[in-house]
């Protein structure tokens, strides 16, 4: 039935492993930092959450693009499902970076291009939530949905590239896939494991929930019942 | 120009529908002096600040059944079975809402930022601004209100409010230009870039919406 299921146990423990052994290295293996001391340690979870919550939102839009082009229904499904995964680990980035921002910055909050997109983000994944679960006609809901995430993406390549457009408290990206990294290599090895880990583990999420998704929105078909 | 028309006189019918907009906007405009403490300065420095929320929210307020009447009469029902380009009768529905409500607003407040910061050299620089951002919110809010048609306003502002946050960081932008006599013309031709973006792309996405919501 569900072809992903032979495949989830590899992914769930070799991320696991990955992000635990990345988060062990980063912790205890890795020297103190020049200017920030011990702070910068929860980088190996602000990092990967503030990267997961744009590339959910990504995927997000590419499959409401897909459910509005070719009608496909699990894509819509699959929407669904990121949304709550989406808002929860903004929530995670950003209190990250409120915790983060204290020792550097000296402030939790500050009225910063980047964090207010990313408050926006949060904010845009709980109206997607409300806005499909106040329709009760499900296929009304799931073409809104669509729409609203596939004009809300505007906001994606803002909080990319508001570190770069405005002169801001957050410093702009450490790693670029055209410039050598201004992070140090001791340093960027775990984070690389643990963004790689932490993507397999959400994506582990991911696969629970739009199965439960599926499966709450098939359940009056025949073979669900077989199924369940 | 026919469905201009129609739509303009179908508006003015409704005095509620433009009028107590405006008023609001008045009465927040007199009203927020009283909560600062009366000095000249610090009334001008926060009037900007109130002055694009107060836009924000009574446009927020204007749009709230832009789309609902319509649908509840059957009129948009007619609309979309007619022949005619639904997205065009919509984009002028929203043109005459801001004709109507948009632009007295926008010279209202520039009056009152002339009153309030004593400089008329603001007023000149500070109505192209608004007349173009209050078209651009005019257009978002309906898209939220059509989104949410039946289910009232509160979850079309919930869902599209985010979206127009960027655009007040640069109208903030705009404000600072202004206040250091910076040139701020490069702000405005971003704004009317997005503008024109919008009032192309919105009309469809809306009667789009509309479309599914008839089904």
């Amino acid at each position: 039935m569900f072809q992903v299921n032979r495949a989830y146990p590899y992914i769930f423990y070799l991320s696991l492993i990955t992000y635990l052994l990345s988060i062990f290295w980063g912790l205890f293996l890795t020297p103190e930092d020049f200017v920030q001391g011990n702070s910068y340690r929860i980088i190996y979870l602000h990092v990967p959450a503030s990267f997961i919550s744009q590339s959910l939102y990504l995927a997000m839009a590419i499959a409401s693009a897909v459910y509005l082009i070719w009608k496909v229904k699990l894509s819509v499904y699959l929407v669904r499902s990121i949304a709550p995964i989406g808002a929860v680990t903004t929530f995670i980035a950003l209190i990250s970076g409120s915790i983060w921002g204290i020792p550097t910055w000296g402030t939790w909050w500050a009225w910063d291009a980047r964090i207010v997109s990313t408050l926006i983000l949060f904010i845009m994944y709980l109206g997607l939530i409300s806005l499909h679960d106040s329709f009760n006609n499900n296929e009304k809901a799931d073409k809104f949905l669509s729409i609203l995430v596939l004009v809300g993406s505007v906001n994606i390549p803002i909080i990319k590239m508001s570190v770069e457009w405005w002169s801001t408290l957050h410093q702009p990206a450490s790693i670029t896939l055209s410039e050598k990294p201004a992070i140090d290599l001791v340093m960027l090895y775990p984070l690389f494991g643990s963004i790689i880990g932490f993507t397999g583990l959400i994506t582990c999420l991911v696969i629970l929930s739009s199965k439960l998704q599926i499966i709450k929105r098939e359940k009056n078909k025949s073979w669900v019942k077989d199924y369940v | 120009m026919q469905v201009i028309k129609f739509e303009f006189l179908k508006l003015l019918k409704k005095s509620r529908g433009w009028l107590g907009p405006i008023l609001v906007f008045i009465l927040i405009m007199v009203a927020y002096p009283l909560t600062v403490e009366v000095s000249d300065v610090e009334l001008s420095q926060s009037f900007f600040s109130i002055l694009w929320i107060a836009a924000l929210l009574v446009i927020m307020l204007a749009t709230e059944d832009i789309f609902l009447e319509d649908f509840n009469d059957g009129t948009l029902e007619q609309y979309a079975i007619l022949q005619k380009n639904l997205s065009f009768i919509i984009g002028s529905k929203v043109f005459v809402y801001w004709l109507v409500i948009g632009v007295p607003i926008s010279i209202i407040g520039t009056i009152f930022c002339v009153g309030t910061t004593s400089q008329t050299a603001f007023g000149y620089q500070i109505l192209p601004v608004l007349l173009v951002s209050t078209y651009i919110f005019m257009n978002v809010f309906s898209f939220g209100n059509a989104l949410s048609l039946t289910k009232g306003s509160v979850l079309g502002t919930l869902v599209t409010l985010p979206l127009l946050l960027p655009l007040l960081i640069i109208l903030g932008k705009v404000v600072v230009a202004i206040n250091f006599d910076l040139n701020y013309s490069g702000f405005l031709l971003l704004l009317l870039g997005i503008l024109s973006i919008i009032i192309m792309i919105i009309p469809m996405i809306i009667s789009y919406i509309i479309r599914a919501h008839l089904e």
